[in-house]
């Protein structure tokens, strides 16, 4: 699906670097929470089962499949960390401003 | 309180993966954080530094959601939260979307069964005109809006990313099944206006038909009827539906100007559809409910209530929406006459009036995980705060009989 929604974005800050930025920070606070989530359910789901767990995981060799997945996994985290970079190239492609932005608000007022 | 609200799964709605839910989970729980904690600081900074600023250089305190505006994009606390807020909104869809496009064949599979328990009908024109309002920007920041983009529009997917899109950006306040709005109004009618039971029921801006469920779950005796402008939606719907084992009609038809005889229905009620439409369409959509109603019947709208209810810091608040939710008639709708609106369109006066439709929320504890006592308390017991999601705990409805 597409995954960013049509209008121009607003610019919260005096730098669009900012707006960019504090999006990275959320996203990677969104990554942090899903790890310690995982991590959370391995403690609890697995420990029950595997008390040497710790040693299980030191030994472990990813195969090629693990190595795909994970890969796979970093490249979508990029995806989602460059959000707004990338809007960015595509609302300079479709040309939408954020006099547009305004403009369609008055234009839908109208009685 | 502590939200750790869950939706109650059905058959069309995506199942994330653990990690996807961890993520679907992070961005309810900022949601909530931005409610809770960086709301409050707003009054606080306004009064105590963003406001002196704007007299120093105007002259004059703020006087207006405008001049508050003004006072308040420059500041720094404000900037986080508007930013954050907008931010929190990106990673939910983007979040809802990585479920949807790995499950996009078992959805489809699943939609196309369950439509056909549905003994409703579902109706899906094939030239129809989706109005500007809609079209023009994705509203809520929904990627691809209610009609899809790049392909969905021939698919239920723009269904089913509102579906578990919409239950996140409420953290879960609408209940397990996102139908809070439909049943409070619906039991409304049944506890407020004596002796009515409809027996033709339309629901106009249905989306998913979430708020839709109820009327027949209350009424199933009546015939019940969904509309909307979004043909992802209404197919949704009328999956949806049938995975809940109920028979409901559904149609893509715009309020403005539906395909039902005159006086044909005793029921015509929406659910935050106003404040999506447009100041040309709104008069049109009163009209036409009053056409579409038999003598005695009722027209109900559940909406926020209109701007001259509320102060201008409270209005500023609200109209943060218009500017960096893609909700772009969401401030002009609340400056709109409704009462003269519907008068014009033919109602009585002495028939129209506001009123709150207290939140059916406690009905639904124990339907999913999370809904407990104390924390459905904590959501229907609430002062009106603007900012908030269902503010007060109750939905204001529009209320006029013709």
């Amino acid at each position: 699906m597409k995954r960013t929604s049509k209008g121009k974005r607003p610019e919260f800050y005096d730098s669009p670097v900012l707006d960019q930025m504090m999006s990275m920070i959320m996203v990677l606070a969104s990554e942090v929470s899903v790890l310690a989530d995982e991590m959370d359910t391995i403690k609890r789901a697995v420990s029950a089962k595997a008390p040497d767990i710790a040693a299980e995981l030191a030994a472990f060799v990813p195969d090629e499949q693990a190595l795909q997945e994970r890969e796979t996994r970093r490249q979508e985290m990029l995806a989602r960390l460059f959000y707004l970079v990338r809007k960015d190239a595509e609302e300079t492609a479709e040309q939408a401003t954020a006099k547009g932005y305004l403009k369609t608000i008055e234009e839908i007022a109208v009685k | 309180m502590l939200n750790t609200f869950q939706q109650k799964p059905h058959a069309v709605l995506p199942q994330p993966t653990p990690q996807e839910a961890a993520r679907h989970e992070f961005s309810k729980s900022l949601k909530q954080f931005i409610q809770s904690s960086l709301l409050p600081g707003l009054g606080p900074v306004f009064a105590g530094r963003a406001a002196p600023e704007f007299a120093k250089t105007a002259g004059h305190a703020p006087a207006d959601r405008h001049d508050i505006r003004k006072a308040m994009v420059p500041d720094t606390y404000f900037r986080h939260y508007a930013a954050v807020n907008r931010i929190s909104q990106e990673l939910l869809w983007d979040g809802v979307i990585d479920s949807i496009d790995r499950q996009e064949d078992e959805l489809a599979k699943q939609a196309e069964i369950n439509s056909a328990k549905n003994a409703g009908k579902l109706i899906i024109p094939d030239d129809f005109e989706v109005p500007r309002y809609v079209s023009a920007l994705d509203i809520h920041c929904m990627p691809g809006g209610y009609v899809g983009a790049d392909g969905s529009e021939g698919q239920i997917t723009p269904g089913a990313l509102y579906d578990r899109g919409v239950y996140l950006y409420a953290m879960g306040y609408t209940g397990p099944l996102n139908d809070d709005m439909g049943r409070s109004a619906c039991q409304y009618i049944a506890n407020k206006l004596e002796g009515f039971t409809p027996t033709r029921i339309l629901d106009m801006g249905c989306t998913v038909g979430h708020s839709t469920l109820p009327y027949k779950e209350i009424f199933p005796e009546a015939e019940l009827w969904g509309i909307d402008v979004g043909a992802p939606m209404v197919r949704y719907a009328h999956a949806r539906a049938g995975a809940l084992g109920l028979d409901v009609n559904f149609a893509q038809m715009n309020a403005e100007k539906t395909d039902f005889e005159d006086e044909s229905f005793d029921l015509v009620v929406s659910h935050i559809m106003l404040h999506e439409t447009s100041g040309k369409a709104m008069p049109k959509i009163f009209e036409e409910c009053y056409r579409l109603l038999k003598p005695g019947g009722y027209m109900i709208h559940a909406d926020l209530p209109p701007f001259d209810l509320m102060d201008p810091f409270t209005q500023f608040i609200l109209d943060n929406e218009t500017y960096y939710n893609n909700e772009p008639f969401w401030g002009a709708m609340r400056e709109m006459d409704q009462v003269d609106l519907a008068k014009r369109a033919g109602f009585p006066e002495e028939s129209i009036r506001f009123d709150t439709a207290p939140m059916a929320i406690m009905q639904q504890m124990a339907a999913a995980a999370g809904y407990d006592e104390a924390s459905v308390t904590s959501v229907s017991d609430r002062d009106f705060t603007a900012g908030e999601f269902a503010p007060g705990g109750g939905w204001e409805v529009l209320v006029a009989r013709k």
